[in-house]
């Protein structure tokens, strides 16, 4: 903010460590190296970080370019309180499994619930076919 | 020699080696010439040789007009003609081609031959493509303002002569055929988005500069960012970005941060081109983070004060206050000030070779650095600046990569951000940040107003300003051709549906469907009317921005607005008389209705407003019921949402409980004062009424508070129950009001003993009703009222005796102490 008064800018955030939150869901940790006018991004010592209830696992990326567009946030992590979190970390394997476990069993809910409504003569028109409004 | 049989049979990429070939008969010319195999075979363009044919084609049509007595001339003949000529400018050709090099003494030769008269057919190719380019100059222009084309992407040439037409039939098309990102650097160097290689912040601004925000500059030289060398001397080019350092209260404690070493190398490098300095040589420096010019200031303008000017004479025009005959930097801390305001004061003006920052902004960047770098030195001796800066510090140190990003890219994306905050009115378009500055400010002078603490500097983004260009926009118009092309572009849009507006007959609609129809009618109005109350309410501000001249036509502008807001308030009807309150009170059913009557109400005038409050008086009741019934809109619309976020998608079963749990607290609230008191919208109006009630005369306060009550118009005997009064007193805002104008009565009776004894007897009437009808409704349905004026206990002690005055007083908590 200093850098040009009352405007969002990612200037000062170089060379910092952030947490990008990707829009497919993909949260990104690494070193800000790079940016653009249009908000592309340069990571540096890029982490994957995959998050399944209080556990997480780390997958190294290396340099990653993320296209501007596909951002939702990003933020500043605090190098000093970086590692107080509640949450542990797993390896990669077990998290995987983790988020697959996890996957599963939303599935099946969801379909408990798309099959209870419809007994019930209700239906939700899927997520993609309300993009037209 | 040649025959053609039609004249599309003419090869139209006909070389000179054929024309040569008509010499092979000449037995003076040897086969194997220059032309066709040595050094005189320069590949010619087939352009040169179509447009000596499309001479020819012209020269055709042009004799057979002039020629119009003799009839039809057949083609065979038309051909002939033109053989002949061929014949004979070839004959020309081939005799001079054996003293000199042929392809020079053609193109000298036969251009004046082959010159097209003047007025002849304009629409050749050639001379379309000229066309072309000039149309496509302004048009692009136009659509981009902001950034001349031509000028970006061409490079400048006067108006050459024909010689040109070649080039020019290259160039029909801009070389870029998609828009230019503003910002990035010129085509031919390098692809769209880059960040310019060459050097720093001077050849910097050339190019930022190129796509020019404003057309309104003194000449300049090309926009090229030529060779670094060639542009400027390392003199001039460290003085330009820095003169604004001129102003800059120096310290004078700047010790050179650079080592022996790192310095030639700048200068070294500033020379030539300066390039990319590794990382690891930012490392070697502590935190060094600036550009190398950044990093030569202290050096020059310690070593070299003097020596700085003449600036370069864009910087004159740049500090067009006084000029820059610089005292030496320690005389010039104050001088910033005054400066800058002169310059603020004169932001329209262009200043030609400086960014678009605004002085104080670029001020503000070159401060920053210099901290960053007071604070690195201070990180090596003792000082401690905090620990995390320390260790933010420690942090950039150690890490390799550092900085990957230099400063000039940095800059290049900021000012790639500020300029697209360039705006011609930030009042408009930047309104809220505006505002929002504004009020600070305003604190901030309170504070310092009342105390004598030290002023917060609030650093405030200052946008570039841009002067405004009015752009006619004609649509793009070949010479020549029928008709206008159908073109269509963000200017000049095409329209895509034909909507035709059809109001569907009375019969058809259902009753619900009229209702929502009016409805709909209504919003309409209230928008429309809406948009004219923004305009009349930024009148003042225009006022202050305009001319002399303009003022009269803004004041007639402000009050036809009025006027057209007051109509559309009260429908617009033939009649003289308005006897139906109907439009007024739609409106009045809709939040945004009544607010916007709130803020309309200072700019009426007394008559029109006091005839709106009437209205709203005689319809109270009404209103009222339908402000309530907003209130429970709101309030269900909250619980169901909160039902719904209840909801958890993986519970299919909703318990119970959790629901009537809900429920119960949504009732609470809704029982809550906080919740009812925020939904209602009437209570706004009472201060704009309250304000025009003590500008209203005692007659017309007579008649309101009869409105207000529903009073009879004589003491006939009252009616058993006055449902309308009764209204009006349960509701906060009816009790607010009608205390109000008790009050005022009370104030204009009292103030003015010489009123007509009329008036006074119609009031006094007026109040033993009221009275009655106050002593008669029982407290507990009474509302609390938003405010109580005080004088109200002398009001009712004339009317009533002592043991009513009493109870009047507890029922309406007159009294302060009851409370």
């Amino acid at each position: 903010m200093n850098y040009m008064p009352g405007t969002a800018s990612l200037i000062e955030d170089i060379d910092k460590k952030h947490l990008v939150l990707l829009r497919d869901g993909r949260t990104l940790i690494g070193f800000l190296r790079s940016i653009d006018q249009f908000a592309n991004l340069v990571l540096h010592q890029t982490v994957e970080r995959i998050h399944v209830g209080k556990k997480y696992g780390d997958i190294p990326r290396g340099i990653f370019v993320v296209r501007g567009e596909n951002v939702v946030l990003l933020g500043e992590i605090d190098l000093e309180k970086e590692s107080d979190t509640p949450l542990q970390q797993v390896s990669i394997e077990e998290i995987l499994e983790e988020q697959r476990v996890e996957q599963q069993t939303r599935l099946e809910a969801e379909k408990l619930k798309v099959q209870a409504l419809k007994d019930r003569g209700l239906s939700i028109p899927r997520a993609d076919t309300l993009d037209e409004y | 020699m040649f025959r053609y049989e039609s004249l599309e049979d003419c090869p139209l990429d006909e070389d000179e080696d054929a024309f040569q070939g008509l010499g092979e008969e000449d037995e003076e010319i040897d086969q194997f010439n220059d032309d066709t195999f040595g050094s005189g075979a320069v590949d010619d363009d087939w352009q040169e040789a179509h447009e000596r044919l499309a001479e020819l084609e012209e020269k055709l049509p042009v004799a057979v007009s002039e020629q119009t007595g003799n009839g039809g001339r057949d083609e065979m003949d038309l051909l002939g003609d033109h053989e002949e000529n061929l014949a004979e400018r070839l004959s020309k050709m081939v005799i001079e081609n054996e003293l000199e090099d042929p392809a020079i003494m053609r193109a000298v030769q036969t251009r004046p031959v082959l010159q097209p008269q003047p007025g002849s057919l304009n629409s050749s190719i050639w001379d379309g493509s000229e066309v072309l380019r000039r149309i496509r100059g302004p048009l692009l222009a136009q659509e981009m303002p902001t950034v001349s084309v031509l000028e970006y992407a061409l490079p400048q040439r006067p108006a050459q002569g024909p010689e040109d037409d070649r080039d020019l039939s290259e160039r029909a098309l801009p070389r870029r055929s998609t828009s230019p990102v503003i910002g990035s650097p010129p085509v031919r160097a390098v692809p769209i988005g880059t960040p310019p290689k060459q050097m720093a912040v001077p050849s910097f601004n050339q190019q930022i500069l190129c796509p020019k925000p404003v057309h309104v500059r003194p000449p300049m030289p090309p926009r090229y960012p030529a060779p670094y060398g060639e542009r400027m001397s390392p003199n001039q080019l460290c003085s330009v970005p820095n003169s604004s350092l001129l102003g800059h209260p120096f310290p004078a404690s700047v010790p050179p941060v650079l080592s022996p070493l790192q310095r030639a190398q700048l200068l070294g490098g500033a020379q030539l081109q300066p390039g990319r300095m590794s990382p690891s040589q930012f490392a070697r420096v502590p935190g060094f983070v600036g550009s190398p010019l950044a990093a030569m200031n202290p050096k020059l303008l310690q070593g070299r004060v003097g020596q700085m000017l003449p600036p370069a004479p864009g910087f004159r025009a740049f500090f067009s206050a006084p000029p820059p005959a610089t005292p030496p930097p320690p005389q010039h801390p104050p001088g910033p000030g005054p400066h800058l305001q002169n310059l603020r004061s004169q932001a329209p003006m262009f200043r030609p070779d400086t960014t678009h920052l605004h002085p104080q902004h670029r001020r503000l960047l070159h401060q920053r650095q210099q901290q960053n770098r007071n604070q690195h030195r201070n990180l090596n001796g003792a000082g401690d600046r905090g620990s995390h800066r320390s260790s933010h510090q420690d942090h950039l140190r150690k890490d390799p990569y550092a900085n990957l990003m230099l400063q000039r890219e940095k800059d290049w994306v900021s000012k790639i951000q500020m300029m697209q905050l360039q705006s011609t009115d930030p009042y408009l378009d930047d309104f809220y940040y505006q505002n929002y500055f504004e009020k600070l400010e305003k604190l901030s002078a309170a504070e310092e107003v009342q105390g004598d603490g030290p002023k917060k500097e609030r650093t405030k983004l200052i946008t570039p300003q841009v002067a405004r260009l009015e752009h006619a926009y004609k649509p793009v118009q070949f010479e020549g051709s029928l008709g206008k092309l159908t073109v269509s572009s963000v200017n000049n849009p095409r329209k895509m549906i034909d909507a035709v507006v059809t109001s569907r007959s009375e019969d058809d609609e259902t009753k619900e469907k009229q209702v929502r129809d009016k409805r709909r009618k209504t919003l309409v109005i209230i928008e429309k009317t809406y948009s004219l109350l923004l305009d009349v309410e930024d009148y003042e501000r225009r006022y202050l921005l305009s001319l002399e001249e303009e003022r009269p036509a803004l004041t007639d502008e402000r009050k036809h607005k009025i006027c057209s807001m007051y109509d559309n308030l009260r429908g617009k009807l033939p009649g003289q008389e308005r006897p139906s309150d109907d439009h007024f009170v739609q409106i009045m059913c809709i939040r945004k209705g009544k607010r916007m009557v709130a803020r309309i109400l200072p700019f009426l005038s007394t008559e029109q407003a006091a005839d709106i409050l009437m209205t709203t008086a005689r319809n109270l009741p009404f209103l009222i019921k339908k402000d309530a019934q907003d209130e429970f809109r709101i309030i269900e619309f909250m619980r169901v949402n909160l039902k719904e976020l209840k909801i958890i998608p993986s519970e299919i079963i909703i318990e119970l409980k959790e629901l009537l749990d809900i429920l119960a607290s949504a009732e609470e609230m809704q029982r809550s004062v906080g919740l009812i008191e925020k939904s209602e919208v009437l209570p706004c109006l009472l201060s704009p009424f309250s304000l025009l009630l003590y500008h209203l005369p005692s007659v017309t306060v007579t008649s309101l508070l009869q409105q207000l009550m529903n009073l009879p118009q004589s003491a006939a005997a009252p009616a058993p129950s006055n449902p309308h009064l009764t209204a009006v007193l349960q509701n906060k805002f009816g009790l607010s009001l009608l205390l109000v104008v008790l009050s005022r009565g009370e104030d204009l009776q009292s103030s003015d003993p010489a009123t007509e004894s009329m008036q006074s007897n119609q009031w006094t009437e007026v109040m033993f009703m009221a009275t009655r009808e106050l002593l008669r409704i029982p407290q507990a349905a009474l509302a609390k009222p938003i405010s109580i004026p005080t004088n109200l206990v002398s009001l009712f002690s004339r009317y009533v005796d002592r043991q009513k005055l009493n109870l009047l007083e507890t029922k309406l908590q007159l009294v302060q102490g009851i409370r």
